[in-house]
């Protein structure tokens, strides 16, 4: 049998070919020059075999990544695994192997097992039992990992981009297990390792929250009904009054007032395990002088940004002299709807690997938590003006967002000011986090959705125009 | 009660009340043997007054709702539930009875009401009715002999004391018509005790022969016939000094005893707890698990109606979700009752902090929902008498676990007269036609005991049981067929209950599956709802049943089969699926 190191050089250009087809390939757009093969480990048997792989995929200097792959091997391909073919090897077929159940079956038998092989260490947190007998299949969505739900019981992500040093994501789900934290899906297991001595993370192991609806889903049916309501007096004769979202049926600012408190409790959590602090002297001038820096780069190439310049400066020079202590620690980072989920006991936050694109020291560094809340704000806004609905009279259709938005923002605050300090008290700050949040989201927009755009200029001008 | 046999019609030389007895009457012949019926069972809660008046007084009567089996036995009907019709003074709407073995005039005769059973029975239709076991009318004469001779045999059948400092943990229930437990009796000159009314005094469940002469009157009414009972106000029977007297172990045990009598003496009947309070709490009143219960065979599932209403007014499946997801385990020979429209109402206080908490904030800052969960509105005004809402609560009820329970006049959309006040709202005459009085009664519509509903949308010219039992589009005649399938359905009355994960908030997904001991029994029913006004998509992971073919259950469609992936589905605004899920190649015609 052809070593698994062997193996992998041989279908490394097949490697090469299919990555830009893969929905969690960071480097798309770049032309990908090879793929480097940097590690490949046996996991399981001869058939059908498991491989698990590491490689490096060579897109130019300043790009060299590396990626995991779970690699299949079988001398038949049966038709249902047809579409995971990747390469031929002698007379073998390879393929991914997240899609073939009975691979991933040894995933969990391994974690479950404790064992390590050539330095891949599976584990399952302390006190933890499997069931193996689950089977899994990939999880639909649009993602920049792979995950596998595990009959209705585990989700495994498998972290595809490998990052040097342990990922943030699994830190600290285990910190908030530590103190019991009820907003997070329990980390039940994992898959560790080192690269040149680095520790690096493959794989998470966590509850499954069965039957789970993300926050985006939920808000913007709560906006989509509160839309109908005023489509119905819009139409009506006489004179028009907006329906009030605190009227209609689908108000979200229960929900919203309860995820606040969620978010809140897991910011006093993360600070209770990992340490809170006052910021060093210097950080609210590394905090503007970052978003200037961010600010620069948007508006070189979205001339529609350059009338709130003075005004964005302004707001993100208010940082620099701000008096008092304030405390920094570790943070979600990349919060937003998306990033929470509501199960039948609550809210539960998910995904703390910290922003996309930032490397991992910056992602771990120590900061305010209204980086996260103002994330989250910013994200009600964008559910609200999401749904492409009451466009045939744009101001009310704003007006309706604009009451949609600051009910859900207030319900949000109150709620987290109910297990934390209310953010609302560190205004200034809170202000330029929103700011610096919706700059990104112009880049974003300019080079990605240019008919999302209106909708961070539009939160730009009201948040430059209404003083903190 | 003059004319009729009544309690207290002669006195024993040993000061006991000669009672009527069971022997003095027929019996009606006893319903078909089914020691779960009530599972299966669809209920319907009838007021006698207002279904059907047969003696042309202007208030319906036992003789009137006999004439009405016929319709009900059409609809589908397995149970009635009558609320009290003992002989009472009418100051709690006949919770207060004065005779536990006479029947109140105005209804008619206790022999009317065999009749009834008989005739129920012929239909394949049980009887059950509401027995106050807390207390008794301050008229009935138990309690004015114990007033009368403190020590005759009836001195100590209720909670007498000197003071009015007992028990004082014990809440005031009715905050706003009573300010203490305890009133004073110029006649006996001692405080009795009562947890509701003054004029409703506590039997004392201290005494032993209190518990036996109970027993016998449930006796008298099994003897007769009767199917079972609900229990009012069981959290109450007894007292403890330093306790809230509420839910007390002595409580349970006499219900074990009641239950006893009822395993040992009348096999087949049932007892339903009526414990308003949260799920959690209200399994103990079905008892022992390991024994399979021991105590009632059903308690109604409050917290499920007004959530139900809040779901669908999100349009988020949470408020129902979690519920379910809270609602503990119950013994195997246990059943919920689960309703959309009763006559109870949901109290704040019998929801833990967090939940009132929740409650408050989803509830009763919104004067819409508050509505509904009080008693003033039927289910049509209450949902904008919208058709497509209309059918999917009635879906929801006919499908989740537990035994529904049917409002009379709701099967065909009735409205409320919010001008009548709380209580009586909703218990305006049955509308049977268009004719003078709705067809309810022959009386001068002056005498009638309610004005029948009279607006054009909800007046009985629009909407009767004649029109629309010949309309084949009917919310009746759709009402009927949605039962006709639950009956064909074991799932639904016998099967366990697990929800389907979607990632749609809007949808409510779940699997009925009923396991029989033989393999031809075995049935699995999918059941899909949008609580949304707008289409909407779910993605079900029904892998576990992969190869299974989803027939839909109203028109028989055979779906495309279930694979691997995900099964996609999309609903209409409002709308609902069952399915069942038959094995490939099998239900198919030749
Ligand atoms: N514990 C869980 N229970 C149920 N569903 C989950 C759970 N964790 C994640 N999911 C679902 O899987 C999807 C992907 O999860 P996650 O955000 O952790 O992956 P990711 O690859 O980091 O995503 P992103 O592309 O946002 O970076 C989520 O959108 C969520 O719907």
């Amino acid at each position: 049998m052809i070593s698994a190191t062997d193996l992998l050089a041989d279908i490394a250009d097949a490697l090469a070919a299919v990555l830009p087809e893969q929905r969690w390939f960071a480097g798309k757009g770049r032309p990908v020059h090879g793929v480097i093969p940097v590690r490949a480990t046996d996991l399981a048997g001869a058939e059908p075999r498991l491989v698990h792989a590491v490689v490096e995929v060579d897109q130019g200097e300043q790009h060299r990544d590396r990626y995991q792959f779970l690699l299949g091997v079988r001398s038949d391909l049966p038709d249902i695994l047809g579409h995971a073919w990747v390469a031929a090897c002698g007379d073998q077929a390879v393929y991914q192997a997240i899609h073939d159940p009975e691979l991933t079956a040894v995933l969990l038998d391994l974690m479950a097992q404790g064992t390590t092989v050539e330095g891949l260490r599976f584990a399952v947190e302390p006190g933890v039992t499997l069931d193996t007998e689950q089977r899994s299949r990939p999880v639909g969505a649009e993602q920049s990992n792979t995950s596998l739900v595990y009959g209705q019981t585990y989700i495994l992500k498998l972290f595809r981009k490998v990052a040097a040093g342990r990922s943030p994501d699994l830190e600290l789900h285990r910190a908030l297990a530590s103190l019991g934290c009820k907003h997070i899906a329990a980390p039940l297991g994992s898959i560790e390792g080192a690269l040149e001595s680095v520790p690096v993370t493959y794989g998470m192991l966590t509850e499954y929250l069965r039957n789970a609806a993300d926050g985006w889903a939920m808000a913007t049916a709560s906006v989509r009904d509160l839309l109908a309501a005023n489509l119905l007096v819009e139409g009506a004769p006489g004179p028009v009054e907006q329906a009030d979202p605190a009227d209609v049926g689908g108000d979200f600012a229960s929900e919203a007032h309860r995820l606040g408190q969620a978010v809140a409790t897991v910011h006093t959590d993360l600070a209770t395990a990992l340490g809170s602090a006052p910021a060093p002297a210097g950080y609210l001038d590394a905090v503007a002088d970052d978003m200037h820096r961010r600010l620069d780069g948007v508006l070189a190439q979205v001339p529609e940004l350059s009338p709130h310049e003075d005004a964005l400066r302004a707001a993100f020079d208010a940082v620099r002299g701000l008096e008092g202590p304030v405390p920094v620690q570790r943070v979600h980072g990349d919060l937003h709807l998306g990033q929470v989920l509501r199960s039948v006991t609550g809210w539960v936050l998910i995904d703390f690997e910290g922003e996309p694109m930032v490397p991992l020291a910056t992602r771990v560094a120590p900061t305010s938590t209204l980086r996260d809340v103002a994330g989250m704000l910013r994200s009600f806004d964008y559910a609200a003006n999401y749904l492409p609905l009451g466009d045939d009279d744009p101001e009310q259709r704003a007006a309706v967002a604009l009451a949609w938005t600051t009910r859900n923002q207030d319900a949000f605050c109150d709620g987290y000011a109910q297990a934390a300090p209310d953010p609302r008290k560190h205004a200034v700050l809170l202000h330029a986090f929103e700011l610096d949040k919706a700059v990104y989201e112009v880049g974003y927009e300019h080079s990605n959705r240019p008919l999302w755009l209106p909708i961070p200029l539009a939160a730009i001008t009201r948040l430059t125009t209404t003083s903190p | 009660m003059k004319g009729a046999p009544h309690t207290g019609e002669a006195m024993l030389p040993d000061g006991h009340l000669v009672e009527p007895q069971a022997g003095d009457y027929e019996h009606a012949k006893a319903a078909p043997t089914d020691p779960h019926w009530y599972k299966r069972a669809v209920f319907y809660e009838v007021l006698v007054r207002a279904f059907h008046d047969h003696d042309g007084n202007g208030a319906g009567d036992l003789a009137g709702l006999t004439r009405k089996l016929d319709y009900l036995e059409w609809l589908g009907i397995d149970c009635l539930w009558l609320p009290p019709f003992y002989a009472s003074p009418l100051r709690d709407g006949g919770y207060d009875i004065s005779d536990f073995r006479a029947v109140l005039p105005e209804f008619g005769t206790v022999e009317d009401f065999v009749v009834l059973l008989d005739e129920a029975h012929k239909r394949g239709i049980r009887v059950i009715t509401d027995l106050v076991m807390n207390h008794t009318s301050d008229q009935h004469p138990w309690f004015q002999e114990s007033r009368r001779d403190p020590e005759g045999p009836y001195g100590d059948f209720y909670v007498w004391n000197d003071k009015d400092t007992g028990y004082p943990d014990a809440r005031v229930i009715f905050v706003d018509t009573e300010t203490s437990n305890w009133t004073y009796d110029p006649v006996r000159r001692q405080f009795y005790w009562h947890r509701f009314f003054s004029h409703q005094p506590d039997l004392n469940y201290d005494n032993f022969e209190v518990g036996e002469a109970m027993l016998d009157v449930l006796r008298f009414w099994l003897d007769l016939g009767i199917d079972g009972f609900r229990l009012d106000a069981v959290p109450y029977l007894f007292e403890e000094e330093g306790t809230n007297c509420e839910n007390l172990p002595r409580t349970h045990e006499f219900l074990k005893r009641c239950r006893k009598v009822i395993d040992d003496e009348y096999p087949g009947r049932v007892l339903l707890a009526e414990a308003n309070q949260w799920p959690a709490d209200v399994v103990e009143y079905f008892g022992d698990p390991a024994a399979g219960g021991d105590e009632a065979h059903m308690a109604f599932h409050f917290p499920l109606m007004p959530r139900i209403f809040m779901a669908v007014r999100r349009e988020s499946r949470f408020p129902i979700s979690e519920i379910l997801a809270q609602t503990p385990p119950i013994p195997s020979g246990a059943q919920w009752g689960i309703f959309l429209r009763n006559h109870d109402e949901l109290t704040l206080e019998m929801v833990t902090d967090e939940e009132r908490d929740y409650m408050y904030s989803e509830y009763v800052k919104d004067p819409r929902m508050r509505a509904n969960i009080g008693i003033r509105r039927r289910l049509a005004p209450l949902l904008d008498n919208d058709r497509n809402q209309l059918e999917l609560f009635t879906a929801l009820l006919l499908s989740l676990p537990g035994s529904p329970v049917l409002y009379y006049g709701d099967e065909i959309g009735m409205g409320d007269n919010i001008w009548l006040g709380d209580r009586d709202s909703v218990r305006t005459p049955m509308q049977w036609t268009p004719d003078r009085n709705a067809g309810f009664s022959s009386c001068d519509p002056g005498r009638i005991y309610l004005p029948v509903i009279m607006d054009p949308v909800y007046g009985y010219q629009a909407v009767n049981v004649e029109a629309q039992s010949t309309s084949s589009q009917s919310l009746l005649n759709w009402t009927r067929r949605m039962i006709q399938v639950r009956h064909q359905h074991s799932a639904f009355g016998l099967g366990d209950f697990s929800e389907l994960s979607s990632s749609n908030p809007s949808v409510l997904a779940y699997r009925r599956s009923h396991v029989s001991n033989h393999d031809a029994g075995d049935d699995l029913v999918i059941c899909v709802n949008n609580l949304s006004r707008f289409p909407q998509p779910v993605e079900l992971d029904l892998g576990e049943h992969a190869g299974g073919v989803p027939v839909e259950l109203t028109g028989g469609v055979h779906f495309p089969p279930i694979g691997e992936l995900p099964y996609l589905l999309t609903l209409p605004g409002h709308g609902f699926y069952w399915f069942q899920i038959v094995p490939p190649n099998t239900g198919r015609e030749p």
